[in-house]
């Protein structure tokens, strides 16, 4: 069940209903079906991952609780880690691994072949793995007493607007609102309907039209000129932007009509002026996951030089690693790496540090560079293989020559495209329920107007996955 | 606050008839030949057609060798010259899509009679759950009586059958196991899943040498996965839109005739055995009394087309060559007698053997 579907559009309002008739008591009942009967549309099956990982860190989050030390809770948080990255390596990484030694035993004249095996990566196993894991890390440094009652704790792992593809919350920002008494509010509820409103525009409207271009584009590179080429890596920056901003966004809205609040997960990182910046806006619930648990452990920035670099090339490739078992998530990881680097040093030597004033020309300069970089970096994370990245790069340099443009983009996409690109400048650190309730009554809902139509009449009509599902 | 979301749904609903309004007017018929072009072959029947056929591809597609590349519906046309008789032909096309676009001829239309083409692979699990049904479903949602904008609500949320290729390759594998035949005694397997896997081991046919025939075989067994099963007329969804149309007819006074295309019955015969002809034979029956007993004419064309003159001799499709179509035109166009009697002109099929149709399994009407 995806959030553009018909049958979202039936799920949610059944499911919000029940939920304000219900007393608060027995929410998490309600939620908890309808978060397992949300996940279950995907494969039936797969909700025993869920269960089994929710059951075995709720026990180890208990048993770490009894102990007295570090030492004696590490077995309990070993178990966890175990479970968990345990499940994500053999649904995610398995034939990665398989495949990579049976290519290093074929060279060194072995004989061994590993099989290779034919399952569906179960939706959002990288997104719930890492929430339930942050749970662990936290019970185990005492950071988060464990939670005692296995219906929360379970609503905490499945909750259904964020399972899939997150915001990845933490359990001391999330679980404690399932335990508050929401009553109905029209502003919650308004501002929920906004976001949804606004997700599916960016989803359905930009996203989906984009792809369409984007997947000519990618399917055969050598037969565009450069600037076919250009337009269609450009494009893939908005699209998946617009397409996991969108998606989070619906995500936020419909937690919200319930009175729950998940966090921002994107914050016009298009604007940023520079790599670091970029990943303080882009998929914000990641990067600071990465951050906390992570980054931090290594050491941070509080270590010799020599170190710091390694920390940086590690958190970055591991979160290139994350997002897929292919060795072009890697070297997009690596690229955001060797950026930030060559970035922090540039400012350094040059005490670029000085803050720019929002959309001065400075500014708009940086943002343009750091979309030029992301850029690149995307081509690495759209292609299939290292060989189709570089195909694609390769057309682009020597395609100039080639004239009779083949790719064809309605006008209305360039006319949406400007709006939206727009519209980031207009949110530029706002959010758009928040942005949209400013204005008179007239002005909102000619909004709303202008939204409903284009989402029903423009909308892309092929059938494009939110791309984030796949991790 | 009540009174405020009130007001505002109802501010809503005035917003969306409006709409409604404005995509009709400047919309709609651009996003109609976008994603629906299939509609075109229904404007373009005139209001004065007399007779209507309504197919797949086996209507138009023909022979390279053949003297007179016209389609079925021609040939049928030639028996009376006198009518006006039309033709929606669409690829790959069955009775759910047919039900449709019989919906969308206009109410002032004079057509008296339809034909529809009633081939009995459809109603198979292969074809039920082919990935060709995504697109065409996707192609029928503008078609609906509905108000406009709302069927390109559905459009856009996919609001129709949308299912990936692996997931209606898994829906058709697993019809193949839990349709078991009945009465199992009758029967040497239980289900499709079996028969296919014996005869892949077995092998349908050695060579002259004794070697193991892959060709065949695959071919045999493809014939077992396309025509071994048993039409359920409480749970087949092709079952329910042929009910659907007979109610259309009956609502818009049509007579109505299905078609009952020829497959190849000596092919079938030849590679997996007799066991597979009377299954095919009983599926004929039960369709022609389930919609004799609709008051429905059927033509059952079954064992009507003879091996030569089928033209994919390595697939199972009814693309017939020029006699095989004639023979199929023939007889329809003999069971519109009892309408159009005295415009009747009788046509001569050059070079036909007399090839044996059972009365019985011709026409019931």
């Amino acid at each position: 069940m995806i959030f553009n579907s018909i049958e979202f559009i039936l799920f949610l309002p059944v499911v919000i209903i029940l939920y304000y008739l219900t007393p608060q008591r027995f929410r998490w009942v309600l939620l908890l079906a309808a978060s397992y009967y949300f996940y279950m549309s995907w494969k039936v099956e797969y909700i025993f991952l869920i269960i089994f990982s929710t059951l075995v860190d709720y026990f180890s989050g208990l048993m770490m609780e009894r102990q007295s030390s570090k030492k004696k809770r590490l077995p309990f948080l070993i178990l966890s880690l175990v479970t968990n990255l345990g499940l994500l390596f053999f649904f995610k990484y398995y034939n990665f691994g398989a495949e990579n030694l049976n290519l290093l035993f074929d060279k060194i004249g072995l004989s061994q072949d590993i099989p290779m095996m034919d399952f569906l990566l179960p939706v959002g196993i990288s997104f719930y793995t890492f929430q339930t894991l942050s749970y662990s890390i936290d019970v185990y440094f005492g950071r988060q007493k464990a939670e005692k009652h296995l219906g929360y704790f379970a609503l905490y792992v499945s909750f259904f607007p964020q399972l899939v593809a997150g915001p990845i919350e933490r359990f001391s920002s999330l679980t404690p609102q399932f335990k508050e008494n929401h009553t109905f509010t029209y502003e919650n509820f308004a501002n929920g309907l906004r976001l949804i409103l606004y997700g599916w525009f960016i989803k359905m409207v930009i996203a989906d039209n984009l792809a369409v271009v984007v997947e000519q584009i990618y399917a055969s590179p050598e037969n565009f000129s450069s600037l076919d080429i250009l337009t269609g890596i450009s494009f893939y920056s908005i699209q998946i932007y617009s397409d996991f901003y969108g998606y989070s966004i619906i995500a936020i809205g419909s937690a919200l009509i319930m009175g729950i609040k998940l966090m921002d997960n994107f914050k016009t990182p298009y604007l940023a002026k520079h790599i670091a910046e970029f990943w303080q806006r882009w998929h914000i619930s990641l990067s600071t996951w990465f951050r906390d648990y992570l980054y931090f452990p290594l050491g941070g920035n509080k270590v010799k030089l020599s170190r710091w670099v390694l920390n940086i090339l590690i958190v970055f490739i591991v979160s290139g690693f994350w997002h897929g078992a292919n060795w072009t998530f890697i070297i997009w990881g690596s690229i955001f790496g060797v950026t930030y680097l060559v970035e922090h040093l540039i400012n350094r030597l040059f005490k670029l540090q000085k803050e720019q004033k929002p959309f001065s020309l400075q500014h708009l300069m940086l943002a343009f560079k750091t979309f030029i970089i992301v850029t690149i970096a995307w081509v690495f994370f759209r292609s299939q293989s290292l060989d189709e990245a570089l195909q694609v790069f390769s057309s682009l340099f020597h395609n100039t020559n080639l004239s009779g443009t083949e790719l064809s983009t309605p006008m209305f996409v360039w006319v949406f495209l400007i709006l939206f690109m727009l519209s980031d400048f207009l949110l530029y650190n706002k959010r758009f329920d928040k942005w949209i309730a400013q204005f008179p009554l007239i002005g909102r809902w000619s909004i709303y107007t202008i939204l409903i139509f284009s989402i029903i009449v423009f909308a892309g009509v092929e059938d494009f996955p939110f791309i984030y599902f796949q991790f | 606050m009540r009174l405020k979301i009130i007001y505002k749904t109802i501010s809503l609903i005035a917003i969306l008839i409006a709409l409604n309004f404005i995509y009709q007017k400047w919309f709609f018929e651009n996003d109609l030949q976008k994603h629906s072009d299939i509609v075109n072959s229904v404007r373009n029947i005139p209001n004065n057609a007399d007779i209507i056929y309504i197919a797949e591809s086996s209507n138009k597609t023909f022979r390279e060798d053949d003297k007179d590349k016209r389609a079925i519906s021609d040939f049928i046309g030639d028996y009376y010259p006198q009518l006006n008789l039309h033709d929606i032909s669409n690829p790959a096309t069955h009775s759910g899509i047919y039900k449709v676009l019989l919906a969308s001829i206009p109410k002032e239309n004079q057509v008296k009679t339809i034909i529809v083409t009633l081939n009995i692979r459809s109603f198979d699990a292969s074809w039920i759950y082919s990935d060709l049904e995504t697109p065409l479903q996707k192609s029928m949602v503008l078609l609906k009586e509905k108000p406009p904008l709302y069927n390109r609500f559905l459009l856009s949320f996919k609001g129709y059958d949308i299912k990936t290729k692996k997931d209606r390759k898994e829906q058709f594998l697993e019809k193949w196991i839990v349709d078991e035949f009945k009465p199992s005694n009758e029967f040497q397997f239980k289900n499709v899943r079996e028969w296919d896997d014996w005869l892949a081991t077995k092998g349908a046919k050695k060579k002259e040498n004794g070697e193991y025939d892959k060709e065949n075989t695959e071919l045999a067994c493809h014939y077992v996965k396309t025509y071994a099963f048993q039409i359920d007329t409480m749970t087949n969804p092709r079952i329910q839109d042929f009910n659907d149309i007979v109610e259309l007819a009956k609502e818009r006074n049509w007579n109505l005739v299905f078609n009952l295309l020829g497959e190849n019955i000596e092919k079938a015969k030849e590679l997996v055995g007799d066991e597979l002809v009377m299954m095919m034979n009983k599926n004929a029956e039960l369709l022609v009394k389930y919609y004799h007993n609709k008051g429905v004419t059927v033509i059952n064309n079954l064992n009507s087309v003879e091996d030569e003159q089928f033209i994919d001799q390595n697939w199972t499709t009814e693309h017939y060559a020029e006699k095989g179509r004639k023979i199929i035109a023939r007889n329809t166009a003999f069971s519109l007698k009892k309408w159009y009697d005295k415009d009747f002109v009788g046509v001569e099929i050059k070079n036909s053997k007399n090839y044996f149709i059972p009365r019985r399994f011709l026409i019931a009407s």
